[in-house]
């Protein structure tokens, strides 16, 4: 016994809570799971660990680089700042974490019970209604990311272990159910494409398509849809994530640079001397974001391929038939290629809009666009938009969304103290739903996770309830369902 | 064999899920193939390297400089239609290459 427990904690100390190794050893046993030869399970090994230490490196990198501007911006004008990004968000989060002690890997057994409860809800579909399996590996470390620094935040006192099976059945429960809610806007869009969004604004899909057909309607009067309008064609450069997300960082950390000037900077900054070009210290500076940006994604890439790779075995070996949410891009090739770029646009313009209010109304938070929330939560709300409404809700739509991403990440970057860190993840459930579920945790405690993962479980079944007959069909045998709906 | 890469927005999500469904589909049609993912960004400059690239309709126009240099381009409409994308292989590919 004493020798099963010097093992035990021997991997505890080594392996559980370091999460380079934790993700290596995890896709090394779904490997083996799967059945595949020892050398692609070692190879597995290899990638998912490398992955995670180059994640780790860019993560730290985007924290150190925003810290001299961070403590600049207190220091003048006692504000602080957030980009609203899931990647600086996840970075931000992981900063939190560490800060108070916890280890990181919680993230990677949350994620794993969370995946596991999801595919038990389906299991159960009979009962519990949920008729999706979230896959997309990525979004689920950003997400897990994110919501334990929530839950820390909400209940210190929790043991580990309680905190992550807590978690898990709630973020699981969100996964199935959110992804859920797009089943039939997905499908209708696709035409029976056989999947739905398995991303970071299902909420906001779902009501993208409740509200643009009143939008594309309004006094009777028809919107144009985007077929019939032309872009200039420069914009599409911006669909370019290193080009959009270097413009962006150089358009806002350039001015907020600029306006603190060179000699705080060279007071706080050590790599700064007042001697050398000042414009070249924030072209360098702000393009550095988009280094670590890129290097962390390349970490995740690495390790979530693996990942992602083996949930997608798991649940068509385990739910044959059961249909997978997946990233919202995968909408945009049944959008017109417009809606990508009018999304982005408008997305940005409410934005903007939104951080001058902030500026004029003095927050004490300062929000900076980041590439994902702006570009892709818009983009599918445009294809979406355009789809049920035309032009006019997809421009309405987007505008009204970009505002809602700065207001509730300022919100919640200041609410959940992330801001001293630099992010908030600003995808737009993470700035609606999300925020509403953590003030019912810190509140509530126990009774909040309990309201919530309720709340949640009720949604599936009131989908159920208004289309008894077929709301299986829309899932599983789409043109029956189509034929249901046109009679 | 084929050097293939597949690309999205991000390179992170869609992209993976292009690489899964046509490294199945591949294996079926029995060609021979190395397949990676990445962002359109980075795709585009790696593009005339490759032998074929995938991604969604939406990004199609990103690779028309690769396009004039040989590279084939097979855009997608439904990324995890194995139908669609076993008809685009045939299409594109294997009778391009007969």
């Amino acid at each position: 016994m004493e020798f099963l427990l010097s093992i035990w904690g021997y991997f505890q100390a080594n392996i559980l809570t370091k999460p380079a190794f934790f993700v290596g050893f995890i896709v090394f046993l779904g490997y083996i799971l799967l059945r595949k030869p020892i050398y692609e399970a070692f190879a597995g090994f290899i990638k998912a660990t490398v992955g995670y230490l180059i994640l780790n490196i860019a993560a730290g990198g985007l924290v150190t680089t925003f810290r001299p501007i961070l403590a600049a911006l207190k220091d003048r004008f006692n504000l602080q700042a957030a980009v609203i990004d899931p990647y600086f968000g996840q970075a931000a989060a992981q900063a939190a974490i560490e800060n108070v002690g916890k280890s990181f890997s919680m993230m990677m057994q949350v994620l794993l019970v969370a995946f596991a409860f999801n595919l038990i809800l389906v299991i159960f579909r009979k009962l519990t209604k949920v008729r999706t399996v979230f896959i997309t590996g990525h979004i689920m470390v950003q997400q897990s990311a994110t919501a334990l620094w929530m839950v820390i935040f909400c209940f210190p006192e929790l043991q580990n272990n309680g905190m992550v099976m807590m978690l898990g059945l709630l973020l699981g429960t969100y996964w199935a159910v959110s992804s859920n809610l797009t089943v039939e806007a997905t499908q209708d869009l696709t035409d029976g494409g056989g999947f739905a969004v398995g991303h970071q604004q299902m909420f906001g899909v779902w009501l993208t398509s409740k509200i643009a057909p009143k939008i594309g309607n309004i006094g009777g009067k028809k919107s144009k849809s985007l077929d019939e309008i032309k872009l200039p064609g420069f914009l599409s450069v911006f669909n370019d994530n290193v080009v959009a997300t270097g413009t962006l960082m150089l358009l806002f950390f350039g001015i907020i640079m600029t306006i603190l000037g060179p000699e705080l900077m060279a007071t706080i900054d050590d790599k700064y001397k007042v001697e050398s070009s000042f414009t070249f210290y924030i072209l360098e500076k702000s393009l550095t974001f988009s280094v670590y940006l890129a290097i962390l994604q390349l970490g995740v890439r690495m390790f979530v391929s693996e990942l992602t790779e083996s949930f997608q075995g798991i649940s068509s070996r385990l739910l044959p038939g059961s249909m997978p949410a997946v990233d919202c891009a995968a909408t945009y090739g049944f959008g017109n290629p417009n809606a990508v770029t009018i999304g982005f646009l408008f997305g940005a313009l409410g934005q903007f809009v939104a951080i001058l209010g902030l500026v004029v109304f003095k927050s004490p938070v300062l929000i900076i666009t980041g590439f994902v929330p702006v570009f892709f939560d818009n983009a599918t709300f445009a294809v979406f938009a355009n789809k049920k409404g035309g032009l006019r809700a997809a421009i309405v739509i987007t505008f009204l969304a970009g505002i809602v991403q700065v207001l509730g990440g300022a919100f919640a970057a200041s609410y959940f103290q992330t801001a001293q860190f630099g992010g908030w993840h600003g995808n737009f459930d993470w700035d609606t739903v999300w925020p509403v579920i953590g003030i019912l945790m810190k509140n509530l405690q126990y009774v909040g996770v309990g309201i919530v993962i309720i709340a949640l479980l009720a949604i599936p079944q009131l989908q159920y309830f208004k289309n008894k007959a077929h709301y299986f069909e829309a899932a599983e045998d789409y043109d029956a369902y189509k034929a249901a709906m046109n009679k | 064999m084929l050097r293939v890469i597949a690309a999205c927005g991000n390179g992170m999500g869609s992209s993976q899920i292009i690489k899964m469904k046509i490294e199945k589909v591949f294996k079926k049609l029995n060609i021979d193939v190395k397949i990676e993912h990445t962002s359109i960004g980075i795709a585009k400059n790696q593009a005339p390297s490759y032998d074929v690239v995938f991604c969604s309709e939406s990004f199609i126009s990103t690779f028309d400089s690769a396009a004039a240099r040989g590279t084939i381009i097979v855009p997608l409409k439904n990324l995890l239609s194995e139908q669609e994308i076993e008809e685009k292989i045939v299409k594109y590919i294997v009778n391009k290459e007969a």
